[in-house]
């Protein structure tokens, strides 16, 4: 028989190094030949788009078609450090690195222009690489061409900016600290499934999510950072087991180590939060991990919810629900 | 070790070289042809980022010796799409947000290019079993779903909606 159910977990996800390590990202900004704006950063983009995300705030703060940015990543002799693509910590490191090298660029920009125009700053607009006095805008000069008359001067049209916060060790006792995360991610995911109890089979049909990541720097990204991250939790919760004996990986190939197919994904209905609640860039937080957290509870319970059986140890395989089935076990004693 | 000559077709250029029985049309297109937008993953058929399309078929290109393909016809994901532009598929999974890492999307483009030759109009069921061979870790698929649809709408309506073989 198939039976239908849903289940519900919350999870709240520190994220960066944290807990007092000297967490911290590197990041420039230069105007540079050719109608480009160079930004320098070591961050690792393995897919999850922190390029994009970069590119997109350089240009925001510096007022810029995205087309204009231009990045040097992870080249060890021509960047900083901006430590690891891990720990869903590059949005917010690197993106407030880039943020502020952004905006010390955009300083010196007026700083600069200020001298040119013989103005004073808060008389000058900009628009579109463009700088000018607002009582005459079209005498406006272009970013590179102040680059250009600064150069002449011996100086550069450049600025470079560390995002370095600071967090506390927690008590080893209890635990706690009074910060010790940059920030909190919060994501309550809905899962339905259905259980087919002759066979242990379980098929997730749809996932409902919500999460609260502060601000979406750009909603497809954070989308595919969601449904990618929803789809490993459906591994773990129902498929992924490494299977070690005396040392050695009995299963190590993807006939033995299933992981999910296209055939295993539900269909996906996702709400954005943006509550602002942090010191990153324009708001955001990181989803990296936090998407993959709260699959396997939802799962488990919705399981429970379908069937009764309440299964405590993952991967729930179908001989484990068929188990607990044939048992009529509603809780985790074993 | 045995040296062999072959001569395949490969991306529309016809190619002659030396191999041996043992090497697998992977290592010859990504060593010998140095056409290295495709993938090795797992190597031993499991996981779809090796796919090449060979005589119509799609292959696992770990599990095809090089003689084996010794007059046939091939296509990676270089001879996808040409110097004027990219093909409606490789558009379509830019502006869906169907890459990640990009490391299955060479085999998974060439998956769904042949699925949408054989079927312009797949519904939802039909494109998740059309990429059921191709493993992706990143994006959960369903950004993938949404470029073969988007891929799908814009083939159709431009001819018509015969389906015709070259579309």
């Amino acid at each position: 028989m198939k039976k239908r159910g849903r289940g519900i977990a919350t999870i709240m996800f520190g994220f960066g190094y944290g807990e007092g390590f000297p967490d911290h990202s590197i990041a420039s900004a230069e105007v540079e030949d050719e109608g480009k704006i160079l930004i320098r950063t070591a961050a690792a983009d393995v897919g999850q788009g922190v390029l994009t995300v970069i590119t997109q705030i350089a240009a925001e703060v510096l007022k810029v078609k995205p087309e204009v940015i231009r990045i040097i990543p992870g080249d060890t002799h021509l960047t900083k450090n901006s430590g690891s693509s891990s720990a869903t910590r590059q949005t917010f490191f690197t993106g407030n690195a880039v943020k502020k090298a952004s905006e010390g660029l955009l300083s010196n920009i007026y700083h600069y222009a200020s001298i040119e125009f013989r103005s004073n700053y808060v008389e000058l607009g900009i628009k579109d690489g463009y700088i000018f006095r607002n009582d005459n805008p079209n005498n406006k000069i272009s970013y590179w061409e102040l680059a250009k008359r600064v150069k002449e001067k011996g100086d550069c049209l450049k600025a470079e900016a560390s995002f370095f916060p600071h967090t506390d060790k927690p008590d080893p006792k209890t635990g706690q600290g009074e910060k010790v995360y940059v920030a909190y991610t919060f994501v309550t995911q809905v899962v339905e499934v259905e259980v087919d109890t002759d066979t242990g089979i379980v098929q997730v049909l749809n996932v409902y999510t919500t999460a609260d990541i502060g601000k979406a720097v750009n909603p497809k990204n954070v989308e595919g950072q969601i449904e990618g991250g929803t789809v490993q939790g459906i591994g773990m919760a129902l498929m992924e087991e490494q299977v070690v004996k005396e040392g050695i990986t009995l299963n190590p190939d993807l006939t033995g180590y299933l992981i999910p197919t296209s055939m295993d994904t539900p269909l996906f209905t996702t709400r954005i939060v943006e509550n602002e609640d942090s010191e990153g860039p324009f708001g955001a937080k990181g989803i990296g991990e936090p998407a993959t957290i709260a699959t396997a509870p939802a799962i488990a319970n919705a399981i429970y919810d379908a069937t009764g059986a309440r299964i405590c140890d993952l991967p729930i395989t179908p001989e484990k629900i068929l188990k607990a089935l044939k048992e009529k076990r509603g809780d985790c004693k074993e | 070790m045995t040296k062999l000559i072959i001569e395949l077709t490969i991306n529309g250029k016809k190619k002659k070289v030396e191999t041996t029985p043992s090497t697998r049309l992977l290592d010859l297109i990504r060593d010998d042809l140095h056409l290295t937008g495709t993938k090795e993953g797992c190597g031993k058929g499991e996981c779809g980022a090796c796919t090449v399309i060979m005589n119509g078929e799609l292959v696992a290109s770990c599990l095809v010796l090089a003689p084996q393909a010794d007059g046939a016809v091939i296509t990676t994901i270089e001879g996808v799409g040409d110097d004027k532009g990219l093909d409606p598929v490789q558009e379509a999974f830019i502006e869906s947000g169907a890459i990640q890492c990009g490391f299955c999307t060479p085999g998974m483009i060439l998956a769904a290019k042949k699925m949408l030759e054989e079927n312009l109009h797949p519904t939802e069921e039909e494109i998740k079993r059309g990429i059921s061979g191709n493993l992706c870790r990143c994006t959960g698929y369903q950004k993938i779903f949404d470029a073969i649809r988007l891929a799908a709408d814009r083939l159709s309506s431009r001819d018509g909606g015969r389906g015709e073989e070259d579309a």
